[in-house]
């Protein structure tokens, strides 16, 4: 865990309303799967950090893509190449894939697509056969298809059938779950999707990994603000104990 | 190289730099980034008798310039901190300072003698919902200030007691004597100011609590203002706190009458807030010829 003053490589749209920015750290940084970084925006109005997931993390070259939203979002992708971002990396437990895990599927809609890649990027070079089912909005917001196409197999489907099949990727992946029988599920994804994906694993004795979002202070543990509701009635940190919990561990 | 050393209640502080409670853990997060001991002190996150649980998320929110939250006290209990945190957080050799609530005032008795004589300091937070007043907090009314600041200071038989002042009130120089009467050792201020922040879309709070406590950059002033009325409305140490981002802020508190100053929301903005605070302290003393930075305490001249 780590502050630094990176600079920005790369900082572009590549679908609407979604920008990829690469930063250099300065130095290099061991990164695992589904760990996330922490934006700041900078302009002394906005005082919190924006959690973003990394999606490649290459030696000190990190890439994070990320959807406007409202302020945050548009500010940063306002940044030029050259400029400075300070970034707090990497953030959170992130995705761990077992040795006996040989077939892995992603389930990822939304922003939740993004940590899909990094998984992609440590988990096919390790020999693992990865399944990946990922929604999108529409053909518009269809994006980091080169990174997807990693997959062994990769299934994208739209919301309104603009691209691939008019479904949502929970859907997807339920019509294909017997064929592939996969070891273990990654998911991220909004709520309702995760709540959907709950349903579909009930009963299948399959270990499924979800990374969630919250509303974050401090991005490191210390403030207790980005809790998850737990099954077992604890409170767990988004940013220090996840984002990422076993589906059956969590409350959605 | 200048002095930036204070005693405050007898308890030298290396700096005058204290990490606010609730903002800072009990440390352990914040040293995987930077080493703490370079910190003046810090104040914990506020502890209960019993864990509790916190409120629903969304905690926090953001408008400009400031924050909003509300956590509701989420914390492991005042017994997992002896056992797991205390002593860890003492080997930095920094001023521990416990932040201590409660929902009734045999609680807030409870909890000050257990802490007696284990930290350096205890931090009474009186901001907080208080079953005894109705719900409202402990720290509004002058004559609640006054009696749980006697109880508490009872109980406190080695420790000296920090007394934090709720800015949301009539007349924070009358709470601030009120506390001074119920024998307080010295006060710290501002609590959060409590505030809403509104989402349009859903026609909704943003926080579940639908009210928070605001904090950071925007707040300065006010807390600037309230630490020079309080400081000269009493005989006691203060320290002030309320969007401290910093060294040039932190001046302002110190020449406004403050011992020391907390720094909190600061601290999500950028990790590395206080060490740069303690930093800028040093280097402004040394470009204006100051050796002693408690030298600077109370020196503001009104127009
Ligand atoms: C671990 C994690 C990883 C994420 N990864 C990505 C990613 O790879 N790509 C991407 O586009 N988005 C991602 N998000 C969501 C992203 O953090 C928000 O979309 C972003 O913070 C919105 O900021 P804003 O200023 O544009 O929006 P505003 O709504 O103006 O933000 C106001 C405040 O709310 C917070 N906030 C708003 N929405 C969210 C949210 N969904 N989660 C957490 N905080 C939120 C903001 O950080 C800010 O503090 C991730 C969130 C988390 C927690
Ligand atoms: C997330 C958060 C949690 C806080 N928790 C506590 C607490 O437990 N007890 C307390 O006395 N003050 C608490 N505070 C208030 C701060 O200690 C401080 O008084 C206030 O934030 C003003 O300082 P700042 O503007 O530097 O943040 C909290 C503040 C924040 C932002
Ligand atoms: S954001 Fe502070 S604990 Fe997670």
């Amino acid at each position: 865990m780590k502050e630094v003053l990176a600079t920005v490589l790369a900082n572009a749209p590549i679908a609407e309303g979604v920008y990829s920015m690469t930063f250099s750290a300065g130095t290099p940084m061991p990164v695992r799967a589904g760990q996330f970084v922490n934006l700041g925006v900078g302009d002394g109005a906005h005082l919190l950090r924006r959690p973003i997931a990394i999606c490649k993390a290459e030696g000190e070259n990190i890439t994070v893509c990320y959807q406007l939203k409202g302020e945050g979002t548009r500010l940063l992708s306002r940044l030029p190449v050259g400029g400075k971002v300070s970034v707090l990396l990497p953030l959170g437990n992130g995705f761990f894939v077992r040795e006996e895990e040989k077939k892995i599927a992603l389930v990822g809609g939304g922003v939740g697509i993004f940590p899909m890649i990094s998984v992609l990027r440590e988990y096919v070079p390790k020999g693992k056969e990865i399944y990946s089912y990922i929604g999108f909005r529409n053909k518009n917001a269809v994006c980091c298809l080169d990174g997807l196409e990693k997959s062994t197999a990769l299934t994208v489907v739209t919301d309104d059938g603009s691209y691939g099949k008019k479904m949502n990727a929970v859907q997807a992946f339920a019509t294909d779950m017997d064929r592939v029988k996969p070891d273990v599920v990654l998911s991220c994804g909004p709520v309702p999707m995760l709540r959907a994906l709950k349903e579909v694993m009930q009963g299948t004795g399959i270990p499924c990994y979800v990374s969630l979002e919250e509303r974050m202070g401090c991005g490191i543990g210390a403030c207790l603000v980005c809790v998850c509701n737990k099954t077992d009635g604890a409170h767990a940190r988004v940013c220090k104990d996840g984002p990422v919990f076993n589906i059956e561990e969590v409350i959605l | 190289m200048a002095d930036l050393s204070v005693s405050l209640c007898g308890i030298n502080l290396k700096n005058p730099v204290i990490g606010a409670s609730g903002t800072v853990g009990f440390g352990r997060e914040f040293d995987e980034i930077y080493d703490i001991s370079v910190l003046g002190g810090l104040s914990t996150k506020g502890l209960t008798l019993e864990p509790r649980p916190g409120n629903a998320v969304p905690r926090i929110a953001e408008s400009r310039g400031v924050i909003l939250n509300a956590v509701g006290l989420q914390n492991p209990g005042v017994e997992s901190f002896i056992e797991h945190d205390l002593a860890w957080l003492q080997g930095k050799g920094i001023a521990v300072i416990a932040n201590v609530a409660g929902s009734t005032l045999e609680d807030y008795e409870k909890i000050c003698a257990r802490l007696d004589g284990l930290v350096d300091m205890v931090e009474l937070n009186i901001s907080c919902p208080n079953v005894r007043c109705g719900g409202m907090a402990l720290g509004i009314r002058p004559e609640n200030v006054k009696e749980v600041t006697r109880l508490s200071k009872g109980a406190l038989k080695r420790t000296p007691l920090m007394v934090k002042l709720s800015p949301n009130v009539e007349s924070i120089a009358v709470n601030a004597r009120a506390a001074e009467e119920g024998g307080a050792d010295c006060l710290s201020l501002i609590n959060t100011l409590t505030g809403m922040a509104v989402d349009i879309e859903r026609r909704r709070p943003v926080l579940a609590n639908n009210t928070g406590g605001v904090s950071g950059a925007g707040v300065k002033p006010i807390a600037v203002r309230m630490v020079y009325e309080v400081a000269h409305a009493v005989s006691l140490p203060v320290v002030g706190m309320g969007g401290i981002t910093c060294a040039e802020d932190a001046l302002e508190f110190i020449m406004a009458g403050a011992t020391a100053v907390q720094v909190g929301t600061a601290n999500f903005t950028d990790a590395m807030a206080m060490p740069k605070i303690i930093e800028g302290l040093n280097a402004w003393c040394d470009r204006h010829g100051v050796e002693r930075l408690a030298d600077l305490r109370d020196t503001l001249t009104l127009n």
